[in-house]
């Protein structure tokens, strides 16, 4: 084994130089991109909690607002429901006193009606009577006597 | 069959060109990959070279994590890197290809004069792994454990110089020898593995045609080799380190 030292120095000082060589253009700046990258990889962990975070309280925001939406759109039923019911009512009411209104006229009006009637009836049956009596008697008793004793029984016929 | 370096002397200097070259080429080499893997670097979108550099630093950080606290181990992560690419890479270097001349006595390359040891006709390997070179495996070893002594003594002084002398004074020829067998057995196993690698090659090509399957089983081995003593020597690094910087748990009274 024959060792040649000078092959020993140039090593020594290839390697020196190797290494300083590699440190500054090489293996620096890749863990310098390493460690870039460790801290890109913590920091996109950190972001993606504080979305999920976000969206978590998103989602219970827009729960709440669905929750009271829901509240509201009962609430206006709920008046819709009693402002018709009460509608009705009234419709209803309204209804009942037109409806008894009607009938007090048309009572009123089938009184006078047959008030009229019965009016119209007396005269009429008044001078027919008269011309018969006056047919059968054949002009005994003057009209006057007559009308007098016909009102009479008409009115013992009317108070039956 | 026997392949000898290109060797020259240069103002009374022994220098061996095939390893210089060679540790050239791979330094480029690695230079190059790992440059190329941070072009068009992105957080987001990585290139596959910048994940596969990702998944060489995360593979380092875990043979550092096994040893030691990774915060501790920090420091050294591209100490690392740079040991097991470059390890990786000079490994696999020789194995595909071997440029051999056959020179005789008083050839010259570039002018300079070819150390032939005294031989008439040599035959000259000029391409071959530098990890094949104890000089090489010797220079590495000798960065990182003069590093683990340092890192020791600054951050863990008391406890660095205390262990020389526990339990007991006379145990510091002990630990003086166990100081000097981790730098001898980092070396030359990562020198024997490759370099044995390499001469069974040319064992192999001596073979001839019949060779063939032989030489594709060994050099699928040798891949498996080469990474096995990258990694290692990577992991024995981080041990070293470990030892030296980390201070047992029981002696600590804060």
């Amino acid at each position: 084994m024959h060792i040649v030292w000078s092959s020993l120095i140039i090593q020594l000082i290839a390697f020196l130089i190797l290494l300083y060589l590699l440190k500054r253009y090489a293996f620096g700046p890749l863990l310098g991109i390493m460690e870039q990258r460790r801290q890109y990889v913590a920091e996109q962990i950190a972001n993606a909690e504080t979305s999920k975070k976000e969206a978590e309280q998103q989602l219970e925001q827009q729960k709440q607002a669905l929750q009271e939406a829901r509240k509201e759109a009962y609430d206006i039923i709920e008046q819709a429901r009693a402002t018709s019911s009460k509608q009705a009512d009234d419709i209803i009411q309204v209804a009942k006193s037109e409806s008894t209104r009607l009938k007090d006229e048309a009572v009123k009006d089938i009184e006078s009606e047959k008030n009229k009637a019965v009016a119209a009836l007396r005269e009429e049956v008044g001078g027919i009577s008269v011309k018969i009596a006056s047919k059968i008697i054949e002009k005994q008793v003057d009209e006057k006597s007559q009308e007098q004793l016909v009102n009479q029984y008409l009115k013992e016929v009317g108070s039956k | 069959m026997d392949h000898i370096s290109p060797i020259v002397h240069v103002a009374g200097i022994e220098f061996d060109l095939a390893v210089i070259a060679m540790i050239l080429i791979t330094s480029i080499l690695v230079f190059v990959l790992a440059k190329l893997a941070v072009r068009n670097i992105s957080v987001t979108n990585p290139t596959k070279l910048q994940n596969f550099l990702e998944w060489v630093i995360e593979f380092v950080q875990n043979i550092i994590g096994t040893s030691m606290d990774l915060k501790k181990g920090r420091p050294y992560l591209i100490l690392g890197l740079t040991l097991i690419m470059y390890i990786f890479v000079g490994d696999m270097l020789g194995l595909p290809l071997g440029i051999v001349t056959e020179v005789h006595h008083g050839a010259t390359f570039l002018g300079m004069d070819l150390f032939l040891d005294g031989e008439e006709e040599a035959h000259i390997a000029w391409w071959k792994s530098p990890t094949a070179d104890v000089a090489v495996t010797g220079a590495l070893t000798i960065i990182v454990v003069l590093l683990t002594h340092i890192e020791g003594l600054r951050l863990n002084t008391k406890h660095y110089l205390k262990h020389y002398v526990e339990p007991h004074w006379l145990f510091l020829p002990l630990a003086l020898i166990k100081e000097v067998s981790k730098p001898l057995s980092l070396a030359l196993r990562l020198y024997g593995n490759i370099f044995a690698g390499e001469v069974m090659i040319a064992v192999i090509l001596g073979m001839g045609v019949w060779g063939i399957p032989a030489l594709v089983v060994w050099q699928g081995f040798s891949v498996f080799v080469g990474a096995i003593q990258a990694f290692v020597f990577c992991m024995l690094t981080m041990v070293y380190m470990s030892q030296a910087i980390v201070h047992e748990e029981h002696g600590e009274q804060h």
